[in-house]
C-alpha cells in the first residue's frame, strides 16, 4: 500500500514536471497575450501583472480576425470534405486490390516539397482567373489532406476482414453498396483520425495561402503577420492571435484525441 | 411585345457590360508593405479614390511575404499588380535585372538627394521613387553616462572605453546585431569608418585589411561587452533589451528611435534615452544612410497611366509631410527644410540625419542581385569574430574564401567588375 502511494506520487511529480516543460512555451504565450508591450519585454518576467484585453481587441476588432477564421474554416472543411469523398473510395480500392504503386504515387505528392507546386499553380490559377478564390485554396489544400486520408484509411481498411463485405455481396449487395453500408460505418475511428489530422494540417498551412490568397481569402497563419511590421513587432498582438488560432485546433484534438490514437495504432500494429 | 422585351433586355445588358468595362479600366491593384508609411497610404486611399474616381485594391503584407508574392507573380508573367512598395537595396538589383520595374521617365526626381537616387537609378533611367530613408546612429542611456561620468563617444576608441567602463553583469555596455546575415547592415558603417567596403565597383573586397579590422573590432566589442547570446540577436531581440534597460549603448538604424522613447513600449524614461551620430573610425566617419523603402510601377501593369497617377499621389509632398509628422523619416529633401514640419520632428533625428545626409554612404549591404546569399557569407565572419572576441586567427583566411564565393556569384549574374 505504502509502496503504491510512493510510486503514485512519483508518477504525478514526473508527469507534472514533463507537462510543465512541454507546456512552458504555451503558458508563456498565453500570459503574454494578456500583457502590455512594456510587461512583455520586462526582465525578470513578471509573474503577476495587470491583465489587459487590449491585444485581443486588436485581433478581433482592428484586424477583423473573424473574417480570417471564416476563411480558414471554409478552406479547411471543404478541402477535408472533398478529400474524404475522393480519398475513402480510393483507399478502399488500394486496400482491397493491393494497388501499392498507386499508393506510393499518392504519397509522392505529399513528399514533394509544396513549394515546387506553387509556380505552376500560380500560372494555372491566374489564367483561370481563380486567384484569391476559395476554389484555388481548397484545391491546393487537398494536396495536403488527400494523401493523409488515403494512407490512414488504406491501413485502416486492411484491418477490416474481407469476409464482412463478401458476405454482404453473397446476399446480393454490390461492392459499392457493401462499402457504403458495411465498411464505412465500421471505419469511424479511422475517418475521425484522418479528418482531424488533415484539418489541422490545412489549418496551419502557410505556404499555399501566402501565394494563392489575397485580401479576400487570406487565412489565419498569414494574418498573424499583420502584427509584424517593418522594424516593429507587436508581440502582444502576435501572442493573442496565436492563442486565438490554436484554440480550435486544441479543442478539436482534445475531443477526438482518443480516436486519433486508436486510429493511428490500428494502422501501425496491423498495417 | 416579346420582341420589345428582348431588345430592351439586350440594350440593358449591353449598358451593364459597358459600365462594367469602364469600371474595370478604372481600377488598380496596389501591394503595400506593413510599414508605417504603407499604413498611412492605406488610410488615405479613400481620398485618392474620391478625387480621381480610380478604385484602388490595396493589400498590405509583411516585407518577406511581399517579396515572395511579387517574385512569384512577376516570374510567372501573370501579375495583376500595378504599383508596389519595394526595398531597393534588398531586391532592387534583381527586380531591375529581371525587368520587373517600369522606368519612370516623366517623374520629377529633383526633390531627392543624389546619394538617395543612386539606388533608384540604373544607367540613365530611374525605376523607383524613394519613400523612406534611415541611417545608422548610436542610441545611449543618458542617466548611465551621467552616473559613470563619461561623455558621448565620438570615435571608436571612446566607444570601446565607454563600453568597458559601463559593462556589468546586469547591464551590457554595448549592443549591435550579432546574428549573422542580419548583422551585415549594421557592420557596414564600421567597415566604412575603417576605410573598407563590401563591394568596390562590382568586386567583393571585404577581405581587405581595413574591412577585416572592422569586423575584428565589431566582434571584440560584442564579444566582450555585448549581451549574452548576441550571435543569435537581431533588432527584434536587442530593442526589447534596450527598452528593458539592459543595454547602455546600441548602434542600429534610426528607424527604432520612435519605439524606444514611446512610454507605452519602453521601461526607460524617454529623457534618459539619447541619440547621437555614429562614432568616427580610424579613417573617416561615413555611416550608412539608405533608402529602405521605395515605390514602383510594375512593367507588367496594364494600367500604367492610372498607376502613375497613384504613384505621383503616393509620393506627393503633402503625404511626405504627413509621414514626417508621425516620425517617418521621409526621403524627400524639401520636407527636411520645412521649418513648420521640423518643429514637430524629434531634434535628435533632425541632427543625425543632417550629418548622415552630408557624409553618409547610401549602401548598407553588398549591393548585388544575390544579396541574401552574400549576407549569409559575411554573416559567418561576424559570428566567428564575435565568438573569438575579435581575435580569431582564421578571420583573414575565412574572409578570403567568402570573397571568392561572392565574386563567383557576381560573375554568375554578370555583375562582376561593373558599377
Amino acid at each position: 500500500m505504502n509502496k503504491k502511494l510512493v510510486s503514485n506520487i512519483l508518477f504525478y511529480v514526473l508527469v507534472t514536471g514533463i507537462a510543465l516543460i512541454v507546456l512552458f512555451p504555451f503558458l508563456w504565450m498565453l500570459s503574454s497575450s494578456f500583457k502590455t508591450q512594456v510587461d512583455i519585454i520586462s526582465w525578470p518576467p513578471k509573474l503577476f501583472f495587470e491583465p489587459t484585453l487590449r491585444n485581443y481587441q486588436k485581433v478581433f476588432e482592428e484586424q477583423d480576425f473573424l473574417k480570417y477564421f471564416l476563411n480558414s474554416t471554409i478552406v479547411g472543411v471543404a478541402s477535408v470534405g472533398f478529400s474524404l469523398i475522393l480519398g475513402l473510395p480510393a483507399a478502399y480500392s488500394i486496400a482491397r486490390y493491393a494497388q501499392k504503386k498507386l499508393a506510393v504515387f499518392i504519397l509522392l505528392a505529399r513528399l514533394m516539397p509544396g513549394i515546387s507546386f506553387l509556380v505552376p499553380w500560380y500560372i494555372v490559377f491566374s489564367r483561370l482567373d481563380l486567384m484569391d478564390s476559395y476554389v484555388a485554396l481548397i484545391l491546393s489544400h487537398m494536396l495536403i489532406s488527400l494523401p493523409i486520408v488515403v494512407w490512414i484509411m488504406t491501413t485502416y481498411f486492411n484491418t477490416i476482414p474481407r469476409e464482412m463485405e463478401e458476405s454482404a455481396m453473397v446476399d446480393g449487395a454490390t461492392r459499392q453498396y457493401a462499402f457504403y453500408a458495411i465498411i464505412l460505418p465500421l471505419s469511424g475511428p479511422g475517418i475521425i483520425t484522418a479528418t482531424t489530422l488533415s484539418f489541422i494540417f490545412s489549418w496551419n498551412n502557410f505556404m499555399f495561402s501566402q501565394v494563392l490568397s489575397m485580401e479576400k481569402t487570406k487565412t489565419l497563419p498569414i494574418a498573424v503577420y499583420n502584427f509584424l511590421s517593418y522594424a516593429e513587432v507587436d508581440w502582444g498582438g502576435v501572442m493573442a492571435a496565436a492563442v486565438a488560432i490554436m484554440t480550435p485546433a486544441i479543442i478539436l484534438t482534445m475531443v477526438f484525441q482518443k480516436y486519433v490514437v486508436k486510429g493511428l495504432t490500428m494502422g501501425a500494429v496491423k498495417g | 411585345m416579346r420582341k420589345l422585351q428582348v431588345t430592351a433586355l439586350a440594350v440593358l445588358s449591353s449598358l451593364c457590360l459597358s459600365t462594367n468595362a469602364m469600371a474595370q479600366t478604372k481600377e488598380i491593384r496596389v501591394l503595400l508593405a506593413n510599414h508605417p508609411y504603407g499604413d498611412l497610404l492605406k488610410a488615405a486611399i479613400p481620398e485618392f479614390e474620391s478625387a480621381t474616381g480610380i478604385k484602388v485594391n490595396a493589400e498590405s503584407l509583411q516585407e518577406g511575404q511581399l517579396t515572395t508574392k511579387l517574385t512569384t507573380e512577376f516570374a510567372t508573367r501573370s501579375s495583376s499588380v500595378d504599383v508596389f512598395m519595394t526595398r531597393p537595396l534588398q531586391e532592387g538589383k534583381m527586380f531591375y535585372k529581371n525587368g520587373w520595374y517600369e522606368p519612370l521617365s516623366s517623374f520629377d526626381f529633383s526633390d531627392y538627394p543624389k546619394n538617395v537616387m543612386s539606388v533608384a537609378s540604373f544607367g540613365p533611367k530611374s525605376y523607383l521613387v524613394p519613400l523612406v530613408t534611415e541611417w545608422q546612429v548610436l542610441y545611449y542611456r543618458k542617466d548611465v553616462f551621467k552616473d559613470a561620468g563619461i561623455k558621448v563617444p565620438a570615435n571608436f576608441t571612446e566607444l570601446e572605453a565607454a563600453a568597458k567602463k559601463i559593462n556589468s553583469d546586469s547591464l551590457a555596455g554595448f549592443a549591435s546585431r550579432g546574428k549573422g546575415a542580419a548583422a551585415v547592415t549594421q557592420l557596414s558603417s564600421y567597415v566604412y569608418n575603417y576605410g573598407g567596403l563590401y563591394l568596390d565597383n562590382g568586386v567583393a573586397v571585404f577581405d581587405s585589411k581595413p574591412a577585416v579590422e572592422a569586423t575584428r573590432f565589431y566582434g571584440k566589442m560584442l564579444g566582450n561587452y555585448g549581451p549574452k547570446g548576441v550571435t543569435s540577436m537581431s533588432w527584434e531581440n536587442i530593442m526589447p533589451l534596450f527598452q528593458a534597460g539592459k543595454v547602455a549603448m546600441w548602434t542600429d538604424a534610426s528607424v527604432f528611435y520612435g519605439q524606444i522613447v514611446d512610454p507605452a513600449k519602453t521601461q526607460v524614461a524617454a529623457e534618459n534615452v539619447g541619440i547621437a551620430n555614429f562614432p568616427a573610425g580610424p579613417k573617416m566617419n561615413s555611416p550608412f544612410i539608405v533608402t529602405s523603402w521605395g515605390i514602383a510601377i510594375s512593367k507588367q501593369s496594364k494600367n500604367k497611366e492610372l498607376a502613375l497617377k497613384f504613384l505621383e499621389w503616393a509620393t506627393s509632398k503633402e503625404l511626405a509631410a504627413k509621414g514626417m509628422l508621425t516620425n517617418i523619416t521621409m526621403a524627400r529633401s524639401s520636407v527636411w527644410e520645412d521649418k513648420a514640419i521640423l518643429a514637430k520632428v524629434n531634434p535628435g533625428l533632425v541632427e543625425t540625419r543632417a550629418y548622415a545626409a552630408k557624409n553618409g554612404n547610401p549602401l548598407d549591404r553588398p549591393y548585388m542581385s544575390a544579396v541574401g546569399e552574400a549576407r549569409d557569407l559575411i554573416g559567418e565572419l561576424v559570428i566567428e569574430s564575435i565568438n573569438t572576441k575579435g581575435e580569431s586567427a582564421n578571420l583573414e583566411k575565412m574572409a578570403k574564401e567568402k570573397v571568392a564565393k561572392v565574386n563567383e556569384m557576381l560573375q554568375d549574374t554578370g555583375e562582376y567588375g561593373k558599377q
